[in-house]
Protein backbone atom coordinates (compact mmCIF):
# COMPACT_ATOMS: atom_id res chain seq x y z
CA UNK A 1 0.00 0.00 0.00
CA UNK A 2 1.33 3.35 -0.93
CA UNK A 3 1.31 4.71 2.55
CA UNK A 4 2.84 8.14 2.87
CA UNK A 5 4.68 7.94 -0.39
CA UNK A 6 8.30 8.69 0.23
CA UNK A 7 9.64 9.96 -3.07
CA UNK A 8 13.09 8.45 -2.77
CA UNK A 9 13.76 10.59 0.25
CA UNK A 10 15.31 10.09 3.58
CA UNK A 11 16.59 6.59 3.29
CA UNK A 12 20.06 7.42 2.06
CA UNK A 13 20.36 10.46 4.28
CA UNK A 14 19.16 8.64 7.35
CA UNK A 15 21.95 6.15 7.07
CA UNK A 16 24.57 8.81 6.58
CA UNK A 17 23.35 10.86 9.50
CA UNK A 18 23.86 9.96 13.09
CA UNK A 19 27.37 8.65 12.68
CA UNK A 20 29.96 10.41 14.78
CA UNK A 21 28.01 12.42 17.29
CA UNK A 22 25.31 9.80 17.68
CA UNK A 23 25.16 10.04 21.45
CA UNK A 24 24.42 13.74 21.65
CA UNK A 25 21.97 13.35 18.80
CA UNK A 26 20.04 10.67 20.58
CA UNK A 27 19.72 12.88 23.64
CA UNK A 28 18.27 15.75 21.57
CA UNK A 29 15.96 13.24 19.92
CA UNK A 30 14.66 12.04 23.26
CA UNK A 31 14.20 15.57 24.56
CA UNK A 32 12.07 16.51 21.55
CA UNK A 33 9.81 13.56 22.34
CA UNK A 34 9.16 14.55 25.94
CA UNK A 35 5.98 16.66 25.55
CA UNK A 36 4.23 14.13 23.33
CA UNK A 37 5.36 11.22 25.50
CA UNK A 38 3.99 12.96 28.59
CA UNK A 39 0.61 13.31 26.91
CA UNK A 40 0.61 9.75 25.61
CA UNK A 41 1.60 8.24 28.92
CA UNK A 42 -0.36 10.57 31.18
CA UNK A 43 -3.54 11.08 29.17
CA UNK A 44 -3.81 7.88 27.15
CA UNK A 45 -1.80 4.99 28.61
CA UNK A 46 -2.52 5.78 32.26
CA UNK A 47 -6.29 6.26 31.76
CA UNK A 48 -6.36 3.10 29.64
CA UNK A 49 -5.02 0.93 32.46
CA UNK A 50 -6.94 2.96 35.01
CA UNK A 51 -10.17 2.15 33.13
CA UNK A 52 -9.34 -1.53 33.36
CA UNK A 53 -8.63 -1.19 37.07
CA UNK A 54 -11.88 0.72 37.75
CA UNK A 55 -13.86 -1.96 35.93
CA UNK A 56 -12.76 -4.44 38.61
CA UNK A 57 -13.95 -2.20 41.47
CA UNK A 58 -17.31 -1.02 42.74
CA UNK A 59 -16.24 2.59 42.47
CA UNK A 60 -18.92 5.29 42.50
CA UNK A 61 -18.39 9.02 41.98
CA UNK A 62 -16.52 10.38 44.98
CA UNK A 63 -15.74 7.02 46.60
CA UNK A 64 -12.77 4.95 45.51
CA UNK A 65 -14.51 1.60 45.92
CA UNK A 66 -13.12 -1.87 46.48
CA UNK A 67 -11.83 -4.64 44.30
CA UNK A 68 -14.76 -6.83 43.28
CA UNK A 69 -13.11 -9.05 40.71
CA UNK A 70 -15.34 -9.95 37.80
CA UNK A 71 -18.56 -8.96 39.57
CA UNK A 72 -19.25 -6.00 37.25
CA UNK A 73 -18.80 -8.13 34.17
CA UNK A 74 -20.95 -10.91 35.58
CA UNK A 75 -23.64 -8.36 36.35
CA UNK A 76 -23.43 -6.85 32.84
CA UNK A 77 -23.69 -10.17 31.04
CA UNK A 78 -27.10 -10.65 32.66
CA UNK A 79 -28.34 -7.19 31.64
CA UNK A 80 -30.64 -7.06 28.60
CA UNK A 81 -29.30 -3.62 27.63
CA UNK A 82 -25.75 -4.99 27.59
CA UNK A 83 -26.81 -7.98 25.52
CA UNK A 84 -28.47 -5.58 23.08
CA UNK A 85 -25.27 -3.55 22.94
CA UNK A 86 -23.30 -6.66 21.99
CA UNK A 87 -25.62 -7.76 19.20
CA UNK A 88 -26.18 -4.20 17.98
CA UNK A 89 -22.45 -3.50 17.81
CA UNK A 90 -21.77 -6.68 15.86
CA UNK A 91 -24.67 -5.90 13.49
CA UNK A 92 -23.58 -2.30 13.12
CA UNK A 93 -19.95 -3.13 12.38
CA UNK A 94 -20.67 -6.01 9.99
CA UNK A 95 -23.60 -4.54 8.06
CA UNK A 96 -22.27 -1.00 7.72
CA UNK A 97 -18.82 -2.41 6.96
CA UNK A 98 -20.14 -4.52 4.10
CA UNK A 99 -22.26 -1.66 2.79
CA UNK A 100 -19.33 0.74 2.89
CA UNK A 101 -17.11 -1.84 1.20
CA UNK A 102 -19.54 -2.40 -1.66
CA UNK A 103 -20.43 1.27 -2.15
CA UNK A 104 -16.89 2.50 -1.57
CA UNK A 105 -15.24 0.00 -3.89
CA UNK A 106 -17.89 0.29 -6.59
CA UNK A 107 -17.71 4.05 -6.56
CA UNK A 108 -13.92 4.05 -6.48
CA UNK A 109 -13.86 1.85 -9.58
CA UNK A 110 -16.27 4.24 -11.31
CA UNK A 111 -14.29 7.30 -10.28
CA UNK A 112 -11.14 5.67 -11.58
CA UNK A 113 -12.59 5.63 -15.10
CA UNK A 114 -12.32 8.64 -17.33
CA UNK A 115 -15.40 10.76 -17.76
CA UNK A 116 -16.41 14.37 -17.82
CA UNK A 117 -16.92 15.95 -14.42
CA UNK A 118 -14.77 13.37 -12.67
CA UNK A 119 -12.83 15.92 -10.63
CA UNK A 120 -16.03 17.56 -9.46
CA UNK A 121 -17.52 14.23 -8.49
CA UNK A 122 -14.43 13.21 -6.54
CA UNK A 123 -14.83 16.36 -4.45
CA UNK A 124 -18.55 15.78 -4.03
CA UNK A 125 -17.94 12.33 -2.58
CA UNK A 126 -15.98 13.91 0.26
CA UNK A 127 -18.92 16.06 1.35
CA UNK A 128 -20.56 13.68 3.87
CA UNK A 129 -17.21 13.05 5.43
CA UNK A 130 -16.20 16.72 5.56
CA UNK A 131 -19.35 17.48 7.52
CA UNK A 132 -18.96 17.33 11.28
CA UNK A 133 -20.37 14.03 12.56
CA UNK A 134 -22.79 15.64 14.96
CA UNK A 135 -24.19 17.79 12.12
CA UNK A 136 -24.58 14.80 9.81
CA UNK A 137 -26.47 12.80 12.44
CA UNK A 138 -28.63 15.76 13.45
CA UNK A 139 -29.62 16.11 9.81
CA UNK A 140 -30.40 12.39 9.53
CA UNK A 141 -32.48 12.50 12.68
CA UNK A 142 -34.47 15.27 11.07
CA UNK A 143 -34.69 13.37 7.78
CA UNK A 144 -36.21 10.36 9.54
CA UNK A 145 -38.91 12.38 11.34
CA UNK A 146 -42.39 10.97 10.70
CA UNK A 147 -43.80 14.40 9.89
CA UNK A 148 -41.61 17.01 8.32
CA UNK A 149 -38.85 14.45 7.62
CA UNK A 150 -37.37 14.29 4.17
CA UNK A 151 -37.25 10.50 3.86
CA UNK A 152 -41.00 9.99 4.23
CA UNK A 153 -41.68 12.96 2.00
CA UNK A 154 -39.37 11.69 -0.73
CA UNK A 155 -40.88 8.19 -0.57
CA UNK A 156 -44.40 9.66 -0.72
CA UNK A 157 -43.56 11.80 -3.72
CA UNK A 158 -42.10 8.84 -5.60
CA UNK A 159 -45.17 6.84 -4.67
CA UNK A 160 -43.39 4.20 -2.59
CA UNK A 161 -45.05 5.15 0.67
CA UNK A 162 -48.59 5.76 1.77
CA UNK A 163 -48.92 7.36 5.20
CA UNK A 164 -45.95 7.86 7.52
CA UNK A 165 -43.24 5.75 9.12
CA UNK A 166 -41.68 6.75 12.43
CA UNK A 167 -38.29 5.40 11.44
CA UNK A 168 -36.41 6.17 14.64
CA UNK A 169 -39.38 5.67 16.93
CA UNK A 170 -40.08 1.99 16.36
CA UNK A 171 -37.85 -0.91 17.25
CA UNK A 172 -37.83 -2.60 13.87
CA UNK A 173 -36.59 0.38 11.85
CA UNK A 174 -34.46 2.34 14.34
CA UNK A 175 -31.22 0.39 13.91
CA UNK A 176 -31.46 0.17 10.11
CA UNK A 177 -32.10 3.93 9.99
CA UNK A 178 -29.05 4.63 12.14
CA UNK A 179 -27.04 2.33 9.88
CA UNK A 180 -28.11 4.25 6.78
CA UNK A 181 -26.85 7.46 8.36
CA UNK A 182 -23.63 5.76 9.50
CA UNK A 183 -22.95 4.45 6.01
CA UNK A 184 -23.72 7.84 4.47
CA UNK A 185 -21.21 9.53 6.70
CA UNK A 186 -18.58 6.77 6.51
CA UNK A 187 -18.38 5.59 2.90
CA UNK A 188 -16.26 8.50 1.56
CA UNK A 189 -13.33 7.39 3.72
CA UNK A 190 -13.46 3.94 2.09
CA UNK A 191 -14.04 5.31 -1.39
CA UNK A 192 -11.18 7.82 -1.34
CA UNK A 193 -8.75 5.33 0.20
CA UNK A 194 -9.64 2.73 -2.44
CA UNK A 195 -9.38 5.29 -5.21
CA UNK A 196 -5.88 6.27 -4.11
CA UNK A 197 -4.93 2.58 -4.03
CA UNK A 198 -6.41 1.97 -7.48
CA UNK A 199 -4.35 4.81 -8.91
CA UNK A 200 -1.21 3.06 -7.73
CA UNK A 201 -1.92 -0.18 -9.59
CA UNK A 202 0.58 -0.29 -12.47
CA UNK A 203 -1.15 -0.02 -15.86
CA UNK A 204 1.19 -2.64 -17.32
CA UNK A 205 -0.44 -5.32 -15.19
CA UNK A 206 -3.78 -4.64 -16.85
CA UNK A 207 -2.17 -4.62 -20.28
CA UNK A 208 -0.50 -7.96 -19.60
CA UNK A 209 -3.75 -9.46 -18.35
CA UNK A 210 -5.58 -8.12 -21.37
CA UNK A 211 -3.03 -9.65 -23.74
CA UNK A 212 -3.50 -12.96 -21.94
CA UNK A 213 -7.18 -12.67 -22.78
CA UNK A 214 -8.51 -12.06 -19.29
CA UNK A 215 -12.05 -10.71 -19.08
CA UNK A 216 -12.85 -7.56 -17.13
CA UNK A 217 -14.04 -9.63 -14.18
CA UNK A 218 -10.95 -11.85 -14.31
CA UNK A 219 -8.73 -8.78 -14.43
CA UNK A 220 -10.52 -7.39 -11.40
CA UNK A 221 -9.96 -10.63 -9.48
CA UNK A 222 -6.40 -11.24 -10.65
CA UNK A 223 -4.97 -7.72 -10.79
CA UNK A 224 -7.10 -5.13 -8.99
CA UNK A 225 -8.10 -7.07 -5.93
CA UNK A 226 -4.65 -8.39 -4.94
CA UNK A 227 -3.16 -4.94 -5.53
CA UNK A 228 -5.59 -3.12 -3.26
CA UNK A 229 -6.05 -5.89 -0.71
CA UNK A 230 -3.81 -4.36 2.00
CA UNK A 231 -5.67 -1.05 1.73
CA UNK A 232 -9.04 -2.76 1.90
CA UNK A 233 -7.95 -4.65 5.00
CA UNK A 234 -6.51 -1.62 6.75
CA UNK A 235 -9.53 0.54 5.99
CA UNK A 236 -11.95 -2.19 7.06
CA UNK A 237 -10.16 -2.67 10.37
CA UNK A 238 -9.82 1.04 11.11
CA UNK A 239 -13.44 1.61 10.26
CA UNK A 240 -14.52 -1.34 12.43
CA UNK A 241 -12.67 0.11 15.40
CA UNK A 242 -14.30 3.51 14.89
CA UNK A 243 -17.78 2.14 14.24
CA UNK A 244 -17.71 -0.16 17.25
CA UNK A 245 -16.83 2.81 19.42
CA UNK A 246 -18.92 5.49 17.80
CA UNK A 247 -21.04 7.46 20.20
CA UNK A 248 -22.49 10.42 18.38
CA UNK A 249 -24.39 8.58 15.65
CA UNK A 250 -26.48 6.69 18.21
CA UNK A 251 -26.54 9.41 20.83
CA UNK A 252 -27.81 12.11 18.52
CA UNK A 253 -30.27 9.98 16.57
CA UNK A 254 -31.82 7.68 19.19
CA UNK A 255 -29.90 7.79 22.50
CA UNK A 256 -29.94 4.00 22.32
CA UNK A 257 -33.73 3.76 22.13
CA UNK A 258 -36.49 2.91 21.58
CA UNK A 259 -36.18 0.51 24.54
CA UNK A 260 -32.52 -0.35 23.84
CA UNK A 261 -33.16 -1.20 20.18
CA UNK A 262 -30.08 0.80 19.20
CA UNK A 263 -28.05 0.51 22.41
CA UNK A 264 -24.26 0.39 21.95
CA UNK A 265 -21.30 0.25 24.32
CA UNK A 266 -20.34 3.94 24.47
CA UNK A 267 -23.95 5.06 25.08
CA UNK A 268 -24.42 2.41 27.75
CA UNK A 269 -21.16 3.46 29.41
CA UNK A 270 -22.29 7.09 29.28
CA UNK A 271 -25.61 6.21 30.93
CA UNK A 272 -23.72 4.18 33.50
CA UNK A 273 -21.58 7.16 34.29
CA UNK A 274 -24.63 9.36 34.74
CA UNK A 275 -25.89 6.99 37.41
CA UNK A 276 -22.51 7.54 39.11
CA UNK A 277 -21.64 3.83 39.16
CA UNK A 278 -18.22 4.15 37.59
CA UNK A 279 -17.19 0.52 38.12
CA UNK A 280 -20.01 -0.83 36.00
CA UNK A 281 -19.71 1.96 33.46
CA UNK A 282 -16.00 1.28 33.04
CA UNK A 283 -16.72 -2.43 32.70
CA UNK A 284 -18.97 -1.66 29.72
CA UNK A 285 -16.16 0.02 27.79
CA UNK A 286 -13.54 -2.45 28.99
CA UNK A 287 -15.68 -5.35 27.74
CA UNK A 288 -14.80 -4.18 24.24
CA UNK A 289 -11.06 -4.11 24.89
CA UNK A 290 -10.18 -7.71 23.94
CA UNK A 291 -11.86 -7.36 20.54
CA UNK A 292 -10.33 -3.92 20.16
CA UNK A 293 -6.83 -5.16 20.96
CA UNK A 294 -7.07 -7.91 18.37
CA UNK A 295 -8.08 -5.38 15.73
CA UNK A 296 -5.39 -2.92 16.81
CA UNK A 297 -2.66 -5.55 16.68
CA UNK A 298 -3.66 -6.55 13.17
CA UNK A 299 -3.77 -2.90 12.01
CA UNK A 300 -0.39 -2.20 13.58
CA UNK A 301 1.13 -5.22 11.90
CA UNK A 302 -0.36 -4.22 8.55
CA UNK A 303 0.85 -0.64 8.81
CA UNK A 304 4.33 -1.73 9.82
CA UNK A 305 4.52 -4.11 6.87
CA UNK A 306 3.95 -1.23 4.55
CA UNK A 307 6.80 0.85 5.89
CA UNK B 1 -1.33 9.85 -12.40
CA UNK B 2 -1.81 6.85 -14.59
CA UNK B 3 -5.39 6.57 -15.71
CA UNK B 4 -6.19 2.94 -15.33
CA UNK B 5 -9.32 1.53 -16.86
CA UNK B 6 -9.99 -1.57 -14.88
CA UNK B 7 -13.41 -2.58 -16.12
CA UNK B 8 -13.42 -0.57 -19.29
CA UNK B 9 -13.28 -1.57 -22.89
CA UNK B 10 -13.20 -5.35 -22.98
CA UNK B 11 -16.74 -5.64 -21.74
CA UNK B 12 -18.03 -6.27 -25.25
CA UNK B 13 -21.56 -7.18 -24.30
CA UNK B 14 -22.34 -3.53 -23.49
CA UNK B 15 -22.29 -0.89 -26.14
CA UNK B 16 -20.22 2.19 -25.26
CA UNK B 17 -23.28 4.42 -25.27
CA UNK B 18 -25.16 2.16 -22.91
CA UNK B 19 -22.12 2.04 -20.64
CA UNK B 20 -22.01 5.84 -20.56
CA UNK B 21 -25.70 6.06 -19.74
CA UNK B 22 -25.35 3.49 -16.95
CA UNK B 23 -22.32 5.32 -15.58
CA UNK B 24 -24.01 8.70 -15.46
CA UNK B 25 -27.25 7.25 -14.11
CA UNK B 26 -25.36 5.63 -11.25
CA UNK B 27 -23.43 8.81 -10.58
CA UNK B 28 -26.63 10.85 -10.59
CA UNK B 29 -28.16 8.52 -8.03
CA UNK B 30 -25.08 8.72 -5.81
CA UNK B 31 -25.01 12.50 -6.16
CA UNK B 32 -28.65 12.68 -5.10
CA UNK B 33 -27.96 10.51 -2.04
CA UNK B 34 -25.04 12.72 -1.07
CA UNK B 35 -26.66 16.06 -1.71
CA UNK B 36 -30.22 15.48 -0.50
CA UNK B 37 -29.44 15.52 3.26
CA UNK B 38 -27.32 18.63 2.83
CA UNK B 39 -30.07 20.27 0.80
CA UNK B 40 -32.61 19.33 3.47
CA UNK B 41 -30.46 20.85 6.19
CA UNK B 42 -30.22 24.15 4.34
CA UNK B 43 -33.90 24.39 3.38
CA UNK B 44 -35.19 23.52 6.86
CA UNK B 45 -32.93 26.21 8.27
CA UNK B 46 -34.80 28.67 6.04
CA UNK B 47 -38.32 27.52 6.96
CA UNK B 48 -40.67 28.56 9.73
CA UNK B 49 -42.22 25.82 11.92
CA UNK B 50 -45.60 25.91 10.19
CA UNK B 51 -43.92 25.19 6.89
CA UNK B 52 -41.76 22.44 8.38
CA UNK B 53 -44.61 20.48 9.94
CA UNK B 54 -47.91 21.50 8.43
CA UNK B 55 -47.02 22.06 4.82
CA UNK B 56 -44.01 19.83 4.32
CA UNK B 57 -42.59 20.17 0.86
CA UNK B 58 -39.35 19.66 -1.00
CA UNK B 59 -38.95 23.36 -1.79
CA UNK B 60 -39.13 26.22 0.71
CA UNK B 61 -42.16 28.44 0.02
CA UNK B 62 -41.23 31.48 2.04
CA UNK B 63 -37.52 31.38 2.86
CA UNK B 64 -36.60 33.40 5.94
CA UNK B 65 -33.56 34.00 8.12
CA UNK B 66 -35.73 34.02 11.25
CA UNK B 67 -34.20 30.72 12.51
CA UNK B 68 -30.71 32.19 12.35
CA UNK B 69 -31.89 35.24 14.27
CA UNK B 70 -33.53 33.09 16.92
CA UNK B 71 -30.45 30.88 17.24
CA UNK B 72 -28.04 33.76 17.61
CA UNK B 73 -30.11 36.31 19.51
CA UNK B 74 -32.30 34.13 21.73
CA UNK B 75 -30.21 30.99 22.08
CA UNK B 76 -26.84 32.70 22.40
CA UNK B 77 -25.19 30.56 19.75
CA UNK B 78 -22.30 33.01 19.44
CA UNK B 79 -21.17 31.98 22.92
CA UNK B 80 -21.03 28.36 21.73
CA UNK B 81 -19.02 29.42 18.71
CA UNK B 82 -16.62 31.43 20.83
CA UNK B 83 -16.10 28.52 23.23
CA UNK B 84 -15.50 26.11 20.36
CA UNK B 85 -13.03 28.51 18.73
CA UNK B 86 -11.10 28.85 21.98
CA UNK B 87 -11.03 25.12 22.71
CA UNK B 88 -10.30 23.97 19.16
CA UNK B 89 -7.73 26.75 18.66
CA UNK B 90 -5.86 26.00 21.88
CA UNK B 91 -5.99 22.26 21.26
CA UNK B 92 -4.59 22.74 17.77
CA UNK B 93 -1.76 25.04 18.83
CA UNK B 94 -0.73 22.80 21.69
CA UNK B 95 -0.87 19.53 19.84
CA UNK B 96 0.64 20.68 16.54
CA UNK B 97 3.46 22.34 18.51
CA UNK B 98 4.27 19.21 20.49
CA UNK B 99 3.76 16.92 17.51
CA UNK B 100 6.12 18.90 15.32
CA UNK B 101 8.96 18.31 17.75
CA UNK B 102 8.12 14.64 18.21
CA UNK B 103 7.63 13.92 14.51
CA UNK B 104 10.90 15.73 13.72
CA UNK B 105 12.64 13.59 16.30
CA UNK B 106 11.15 10.34 15.00
CA UNK B 107 11.82 11.04 11.33
CA UNK B 108 15.28 12.62 11.56
CA UNK B 109 17.02 11.17 14.60
CA UNK B 110 18.44 7.77 15.32
CA UNK B 111 18.08 6.23 18.74
CA UNK B 112 16.89 3.11 20.48
CA UNK B 113 13.23 2.45 21.24
CA UNK B 114 12.13 4.46 18.24
CA UNK B 115 9.98 1.59 17.05
CA UNK B 116 8.39 1.41 20.46
CA UNK B 117 7.56 5.12 20.44
CA UNK B 118 6.06 4.81 16.97
CA UNK B 119 3.92 1.91 18.11
CA UNK B 120 2.79 3.83 21.19
CA UNK B 121 1.63 6.70 18.98
CA UNK B 122 -0.30 4.36 16.69
CA UNK B 123 -1.88 2.60 19.69
CA UNK B 124 -2.87 5.92 21.23
CA UNK B 125 -4.32 7.01 17.91
CA UNK B 126 -6.47 3.87 17.76
CA UNK B 127 -7.59 4.02 21.39
CA UNK B 128 -11.20 5.18 21.34
CA UNK B 129 -12.37 8.10 23.44
CA UNK B 130 -15.26 5.96 24.65
CA UNK B 131 -12.77 3.84 26.57
CA UNK B 132 -10.99 6.77 28.18
CA UNK B 133 -13.77 9.08 29.28
CA UNK B 134 -14.49 7.43 32.62
CA UNK B 135 -10.91 7.42 33.95
CA UNK B 136 -10.41 10.89 32.46
CA UNK B 137 -13.40 12.15 34.41
CA UNK B 138 -11.79 10.90 37.62
CA UNK B 139 -8.46 12.49 36.70
CA UNK B 140 -10.01 15.82 35.71
CA UNK B 141 -12.05 15.92 38.91
CA UNK B 142 -8.88 15.26 40.89
CA UNK B 143 -7.14 18.15 39.12
CA UNK B 144 -10.22 20.30 39.77
CA UNK B 145 -10.49 21.16 36.10
CA UNK B 146 -14.08 19.94 35.67
CA UNK B 147 -16.45 22.26 33.81
CA UNK B 148 -13.68 24.50 32.48
CA UNK B 149 -12.56 25.09 28.90
CA UNK B 150 -9.03 24.53 30.18
CA UNK B 151 -9.89 21.02 31.29
CA UNK B 152 -11.59 20.33 27.98
CA UNK B 153 -8.45 21.33 26.08
CA UNK B 154 -6.41 18.97 28.22
CA UNK B 155 -8.68 15.98 27.62
CA UNK B 156 -8.84 16.82 23.91
CA UNK B 157 -5.09 16.26 23.77
CA UNK B 158 -5.82 12.54 24.21
CA UNK B 159 -7.02 12.29 20.63
CA UNK B 160 -5.45 15.35 19.01
CA UNK B 161 -1.81 14.64 19.90
CA UNK B 162 -1.73 11.09 18.49
CA UNK B 163 -3.62 12.30 15.41
CA UNK B 164 -1.35 15.22 14.62
CA UNK B 165 1.86 13.35 15.45
CA UNK B 166 0.85 10.43 13.25
CA UNK B 167 0.01 12.72 10.35
CA UNK B 168 3.13 14.86 10.72
CA UNK B 169 5.41 11.83 10.72
CA UNK B 170 3.91 11.03 7.34
CA UNK B 171 4.51 14.52 5.97
CA UNK B 172 8.03 14.89 7.30
CA UNK B 173 9.00 11.54 5.77
CA UNK B 174 8.14 13.03 2.39
CA UNK B 175 10.57 15.94 2.80
CA UNK B 176 14.12 15.09 1.64
CA UNK B 177 16.69 15.28 4.41
CA UNK B 178 19.47 16.49 2.07
CA UNK B 179 18.64 20.18 2.39
CA UNK B 180 18.79 20.06 6.16
CA UNK B 181 22.07 18.14 6.00
CA UNK B 182 23.53 20.80 3.75
CA UNK B 183 22.47 23.53 6.15
CA UNK B 184 24.12 21.59 8.95
CA UNK B 185 27.31 21.27 6.97
CA UNK B 186 27.14 25.06 6.66
CA UNK B 187 27.11 25.27 10.43
CA UNK B 188 23.46 25.34 11.40
CA UNK B 189 22.32 23.28 14.36
CA UNK B 190 19.77 20.49 13.96
CA UNK B 191 16.99 22.56 15.46
CA UNK B 192 18.00 25.50 13.31
CA UNK B 193 17.73 23.26 10.26
CA UNK B 194 14.30 22.19 11.39
CA UNK B 195 13.14 25.77 11.89
CA UNK B 196 14.69 27.20 8.74
CA UNK B 197 14.32 24.32 6.28
CA UNK B 198 11.97 21.55 7.31
CA UNK B 199 9.14 23.67 8.69
CA UNK B 200 8.92 26.15 5.79
CA UNK B 201 9.00 23.21 3.36
CA UNK B 202 6.23 21.45 5.27
CA UNK B 203 4.02 24.50 5.61
CA UNK B 204 1.15 23.06 3.53
CA UNK B 205 1.35 19.82 5.46
CA UNK B 206 1.41 21.67 8.78
CA UNK B 207 -1.61 23.67 7.68
CA UNK B 208 -3.46 20.48 6.73
CA UNK B 209 -2.60 18.80 10.02
CA UNK B 210 -3.70 21.95 11.81
CA UNK B 211 -7.01 21.83 9.97
CA UNK B 212 -7.63 18.17 10.84
CA UNK B 213 -6.78 18.73 14.47
CA UNK B 214 -8.94 21.81 14.61
CA UNK B 215 -11.96 20.11 13.04
CA UNK B 216 -11.54 17.02 15.23
CA UNK B 217 -11.74 19.26 18.30
CA UNK B 218 -14.51 21.41 16.79
CA UNK B 219 -16.61 18.29 16.13
CA UNK B 220 -16.06 16.52 19.45
CA UNK B 221 -19.22 15.74 21.42
CA UNK B 222 -18.74 12.95 23.98
CA UNK B 223 -16.03 14.53 26.12
CA UNK B 224 -17.70 17.94 25.99
CA UNK B 225 -20.94 16.32 27.14
CA UNK B 226 -19.17 14.81 30.13
CA UNK B 227 -16.94 17.66 31.18
CA UNK B 228 -19.01 20.79 30.53
CA UNK B 229 -22.18 21.52 32.46
CA UNK B 230 -22.25 25.31 32.64
CA UNK B 231 -24.39 26.76 29.88
CA UNK B 232 -21.89 29.54 29.21
CA UNK B 233 -19.11 27.07 28.51
CA UNK B 234 -20.94 24.85 26.04
CA UNK B 235 -19.24 24.25 22.73
CA UNK B 236 -21.07 24.18 19.39
CA UNK B 237 -21.95 20.44 19.29
CA UNK B 238 -23.03 20.64 22.91
CA UNK B 239 -25.22 23.70 22.33
CA UNK B 240 -26.97 22.01 19.43
CA UNK B 241 -27.44 18.69 21.17
CA UNK B 242 -29.13 20.47 24.08
CA UNK B 243 -31.56 21.95 21.58
CA UNK B 244 -32.70 18.44 20.57
CA UNK B 245 -32.94 17.06 24.07
CA UNK B 246 -35.11 19.97 25.20
CA UNK B 247 -38.88 19.69 25.47
CA UNK B 248 -39.70 21.39 22.21
CA UNK B 249 -37.89 20.43 19.05
CA UNK B 250 -36.56 23.56 17.42
CA UNK B 251 -35.63 22.05 14.11
CA UNK B 252 -35.40 25.39 12.31
CA UNK B 253 -32.81 26.89 14.67
CA UNK B 254 -31.08 23.52 15.04
CA UNK B 255 -30.55 23.31 11.29
CA UNK B 256 -29.46 26.94 11.22
CA UNK B 257 -26.84 25.96 13.79
CA UNK B 258 -25.95 22.89 11.73
CA UNK B 259 -25.33 25.07 8.68
CA UNK B 260 -23.26 27.57 10.65
CA UNK B 261 -21.11 24.92 12.30
CA UNK B 262 -20.65 22.76 9.19
CA UNK B 263 -19.83 25.55 6.77
CA UNK B 264 -16.39 26.58 8.08
CA UNK B 265 -15.37 22.95 8.55
CA UNK B 266 -16.43 21.98 5.04
CA UNK B 267 -14.56 24.94 3.55
CA UNK B 268 -11.41 24.04 5.50
CA UNK B 269 -11.67 20.41 4.46
CA UNK B 270 -11.89 21.20 0.81
CA UNK B 271 -8.92 23.54 1.14
CA UNK B 272 -6.92 20.74 2.72
CA UNK B 273 -8.36 18.09 0.44
CA UNK B 274 -5.20 17.37 -1.51
CA UNK B 275 -3.22 16.76 1.63
CA UNK B 276 -6.06 14.94 3.23
CA UNK B 277 -6.07 12.31 0.52
CA UNK B 278 -2.38 11.75 1.18
CA UNK B 279 -3.06 11.39 4.87
CA UNK B 280 -5.95 9.13 4.06
CA UNK B 281 -3.87 6.61 2.23
CA UNK B 282 -1.85 6.42 5.37
CA UNK B 283 -5.15 5.42 6.91
CA UNK B 284 -4.70 8.13 9.37
CA UNK B 285 -7.64 10.47 9.61
CA UNK B 286 -10.48 9.52 11.86
CA UNK B 287 -13.77 9.47 10.07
Amino acid sequence: MAVVTVPGAGVRGERRRGMGFAGRNALTGYLLLVPVLLVLLGLVAYPFFYAIYISFTNRVVGIAGEWVGLANFRYLVGQPSFQRAVTNTVTLVVVTGLAKLVIGLGLALLLNERFRGRGLFRSLVLLPWAMPGFVAFLVWRLLFLPIGGGVNLLLQQVGLLDGVIDWLGQRSTALPAVMVATVWRGFPFWCISFLAALQNVPTELYEAARIDGASAWQRFLAVTLPAIRPVVLTVALLSSIWTANSFENIWIMTQGGPSDATMVFPVLAYFGMQTQRLGEAAAVSVALVPALLILVFIVTALMRDEE
Amino acid sequence: MAAVQPIGRANRSWSPVLRRVALYATLALVALAIVFPVYWMVTISLKLPREIYRLPGLWPQAPTLENYRELIVERGFLINIRNSLVVAGATTLASVGMSTLAAFSIVRFRYRFKGLVGRLILFAYLTPTSLLFIPLSVIVARLQLGDTLYGLVIVYLTFSVPLSTWLLIGYFRGVPAELEEQAMVDGTTRLGAMLRILLPLSLPGLAAVGIFTFTAAWNELLLALIFITNENRRTVPLGLQYLITGDVFLWGPIMAGAVLSALPVIVLYFLAQRYMVQGLTAGSVKG
